[in-house]
């Protein structure tokens, strides 16, 4: 990893922060001082967070259910194509037939969770398709991870999250969780536990919240939210799916 | 900084109005964005949603008075999280930031999602001048690159073109076959910037919200380009102006609900991203680097003014450019800066300067569709009255937009409305003149040397034959207290007249 820079270019901090207390008309010099009426949201304590993210996750164990049916629903209208699984059997059933109706070579997945116990590798292995798996060891380079992912036509991911409201899945790209299976082969097949599903952005946001304060204040570097295919309408504000990212996204919904 | 042509807005504009390619290009305007735009909100219902923009508001207001707070709150979590901030006052600095990390870390091609800030800055010159190859790589950015423009909206920087155009560029600067299929071109792009991507040492975004508690720049993307940008380089550099800062990553969901369904009428775009320094030391991959260059550039200036402060609170949706009929007519470019439209017509004039950018106050018909179609709720009408007010009463020749006959006529206004018998005798005189020209029951030209430019675009009404005050005292002043008796005869009759 490269070092950092030894010190920031460009205007010194408190040379800039010193203009713009200026033109909020408060003296140049001053420290930044936390606002009078503080913002609502900064200022709970670390228990009050705490008791709000326990409450969002007993809503989330409890609507488990109709936050799934809602979630197919919306996802379906966000452009994913939902398949509900009610057993892994069926799950491995779909991807299989997905890849080989699209004349799938190669397929690539993520290291997660949900594929534990999952033998899609062996199915799809059975259909002539190798599925690289993310997991970086002595013999995976990153280089070649990414050459892997490129010849790939098909990337499987689990999600961290997925959010009825949105009809979202949320990734967090971290070891064995590479950004690019989601986004650059042109098939992303997501699989998604009844556990995972969240109601609302208001609840992912403050999962993640707590989540960041009892890491010490680490959000980890990435976090993304897939919503459908990619898409455009930069020409004559016209709808065209797949533009740099994957043209066709499936969610399955497991159990 | 990008080549300032507000100056030209008058002559420009009457071009636009001239141009039929242009005019095609811009038919969909209001129905496209804006009608789904309606369709969501509809959706969500207006009561929860005049919620969400007053939320949004109070937001945005209490951040950008604790501006210096936030940012050094970002500052500090950014580089907690093994990012780089770098302030930059202008941008000859951010250019020369980036031009030095660009530079220091051997970066030979660089490719960028859309960035409306860079725009503003001309930072694609600042790199290529330094022999970096930049790219860009939204679709409708790509287009304008190619075709050596400049973006004519907040959203769809292309929006000008009409895929017959798009097609001929393609075919001339890329050599594929010429299509009228859409989904082609889009095939085409993706083909020709994939190798990039790839390639690329270094990613280019822009931020549409920077979290202050936790250090994250989020991007809002459809294409996949912005992920690709910020996932496949070694170095990512993040460049916005001062004023996306937001507090709380909480506050995310409330603008999340508003931007998108603001923008596009789209209920989330396909991708959000969130940013939160560079790839950790056991991540599979990212970049190496994350620099954030917070730029001023002319923002403390509508900062410092209470009355311009506001418009620091945009989201740049775009909603208001395509609701408003001004933009309809003659889109982005004749408003000769990167941000065109109603609140360009604010931000322009600070940012380039008041005398350069006079005219942009002046095109707006002060509708109040664009306070309306406003998220957070900005009231673009109050600041661009409140511009032309400074305009009238400057000192400085150059700036002043008005003429000594404006003057003279707004005088000769106010005189005659202190003065009502004189009132009355020039509508007496106006009303006995009239009659020559009362053919059509419209003046469709004055014949007066001065006043007939007014006719020249526009008919004008009329003088009725008796004034309301005439009305008044001939019939409804002797009516008396029987006005509010609803068995009076002629009640229905009177109610009509003077709903008038």
């Amino acid at each position: 990893m490269a070092t950092p820079l030894p010190s920031p270019l460009g205007t010194p901090k408190d040379e800039f922060l010193a203009q713009v207390r200026r033109s909020l008309g408060r003296p140049a010099a001053a420290e930044s001082t936390e606002p009078a009426e503080p913002y609502y949201r900064l200022t709970e304590d670390a228990a009050e967070l705490e008791r709000q993210g326990a409450a969002a996750q007993q809503r989330r164990e409890q609507e488990q259910t109709g936050l799934v049916d809602r979630l197919a629903e919306t996802a379906q209208l966000r452009g994913w194509q939902v398949f509900r699984a009610p057993n892994p059997e069926e799950a491995i059933g779909y991807v299989a037939l997905l890849a080989t109706a699209q004349g799938v070579t190669q397929a690539v997945r993520s290291a997660q969770e949900v594929f534990t116990g999952l033998p899609l590798d062996a199915a799809l292995e059975n259909l002539g398709i190798p599925t690289i798996t993310v997991a970086q060891d002595e013999t995976h380079s990153r280089a070649g991870l990414r050459e892997q992912i490129i010849r790939s036509g098909l990337g499987l991911t689990g999600a961290d999250y997925a959010v009825a409201e949105t009809g979202s899945v949320v990734v967090m790209p971290r070891r064995g969780l590479s950004r690019l299976v989601s986004l650059v082969p042109p098939i992303h097949v997501a699989l998604v536990r009844p556990q995972d599903v969240v109601a609302s952005l208001d609840d992912l946001f403050l999962l993640r919240r707590l989540e960041y304060h009892r890491n010490g204040g680490d959000m980890g570097s990435y976090l993304n939210f897939i919503t459908g295919p990619s898409r455009t309408a930069d020409i004559e504000q016209q709808l065209v799916v797949g533009v740099h990212g994957p043209k066709e996204v499936h969610l399955i919904l497991l159990g | 900084m990008a080549e300032v042509k507000t100056q030209e807005f008058v002559a420009a504009s009457g071009a636009a109005m001239q141009n039929p390619t242009l005019r095609r290009a811009l038919r969909q305007v209001g129905t496209g964005f804006n009608g789904a735009r309606l369709e969501a909100i509809d959706e969500v219902g207006p009561q929860l949603w005049e919620e969400w923009r007053e939320e949004a508001q109070r937001i945005k207001r209490h951040t950008i008075d604790h501006l210096d707070y936030y940012l050094e709150m970002l500052h500090d979590n950014v580089t907690k999280a093994g990012g780089q901030v770098h302030f930059a006052r202008d941008a000859a600095e951010a250019n020369g930031i980036v031009a030095e990390l660009a530079r220091t870390r051997q970066v030979k091609l660089a490719t960028k999602s859309k960035s409306m800030v860079s725009e503003e800055l001309d930072l694609n010159q600042a790199l290529e001048g330094i022999g970096v190859e930049v790219f860009e790589t939204d679709l409708g950015e790509y287009i304008i690159q190619l075709a050596g423009e400049t973006p004519s909206h907040l959203v769809a920087p292309a929006l000008h073109k009409t895929k017959e155009q798009v097609a001929e560029l393609f075919n001339d600067q890329l050599g594929v076959p010429l299509t009228d299929d859409i989904e082609e071109m889009a095939r085409t792009a993706r083909e020709a910037l994939r190798q990039k991507f790839l390639q690329a040492d270094l990613g280019i975004s822009g931020a549409n919200f920077l979290v202050a508690e936790t250090g994250t720049l989020v991007i809002i993307t459809n294409e996949g380009n912005g992920r690709l940008c910020t996932s496949a380089p070694r170095l990512h550099i993040g460049i916005t102006g001062m004023e996306k800062v937001i507090p709380s990553v909480q506050d995310l969901a409330l603008f999340l609900r508003l931007l998108p369904r603001s923008a596009t009428g789209q209920r989330l775009t396909s991708y959000v991203s969130m940013v939160s320094g560079p790839r950790r030391s056991d991540d599979e991959d990212g970049p190496e680097e994350f620099h954030l260059v917070l730029v001023d550039n002319g923002r403390s200036k509508l900062l410092a003014d209470p009355d311009l402060r506001e418009s620091l609170y945009c989201i740049r949706c775009g909603a208001c450019l395509n609701i408003c009929p001004v933009y309809q007519k003659i889109g982005g470019h004749a408003y000769g800066w990167v941000y065109p439209g109603p609140i360009g017509a604010i931000v322009s004039p600070t940012l380039v300067g008041l005398k350069q950018a006079k005219d942009l106050p002046q095109a707006s018909s002060l509708c109040g569709a664009c306070r309306e179609a406003c998220p957070v709720k900005i009231n673009i009408p109050r600041m661009l009255l409140h511009l032309r007010h400074k305009l009238a009463e400057s000192q400085d020749p150059e700036e002043k937009s008005t003429s000594a006959m404006d003057s003279l006529a707004a005088r000769g206004y106010t005189w005659l409305m202190n003065n009502p018998s004189a009132l009355t005798a020039l509508g007496k005189l106006g009303r006995a003149a009239q009659q020559p020209l009362a053919g059509k029951g419209k003046i469709e030209k004055l014949p007066l040397p001065l006043v007939s430019q007014w006719t020249k675009t526009r008919d004008l009404p009329l003088l009725p034959q008796r004034t309301f005050r005439e009305i008044w005292a001939q019939e409804l002043g002797q009516a008396g207290s029987s006005i509010a008796s609803p068995t009076s005869r002629d009640t229905e009759s009177r109610d009509a007249g003077s709903g008038g």
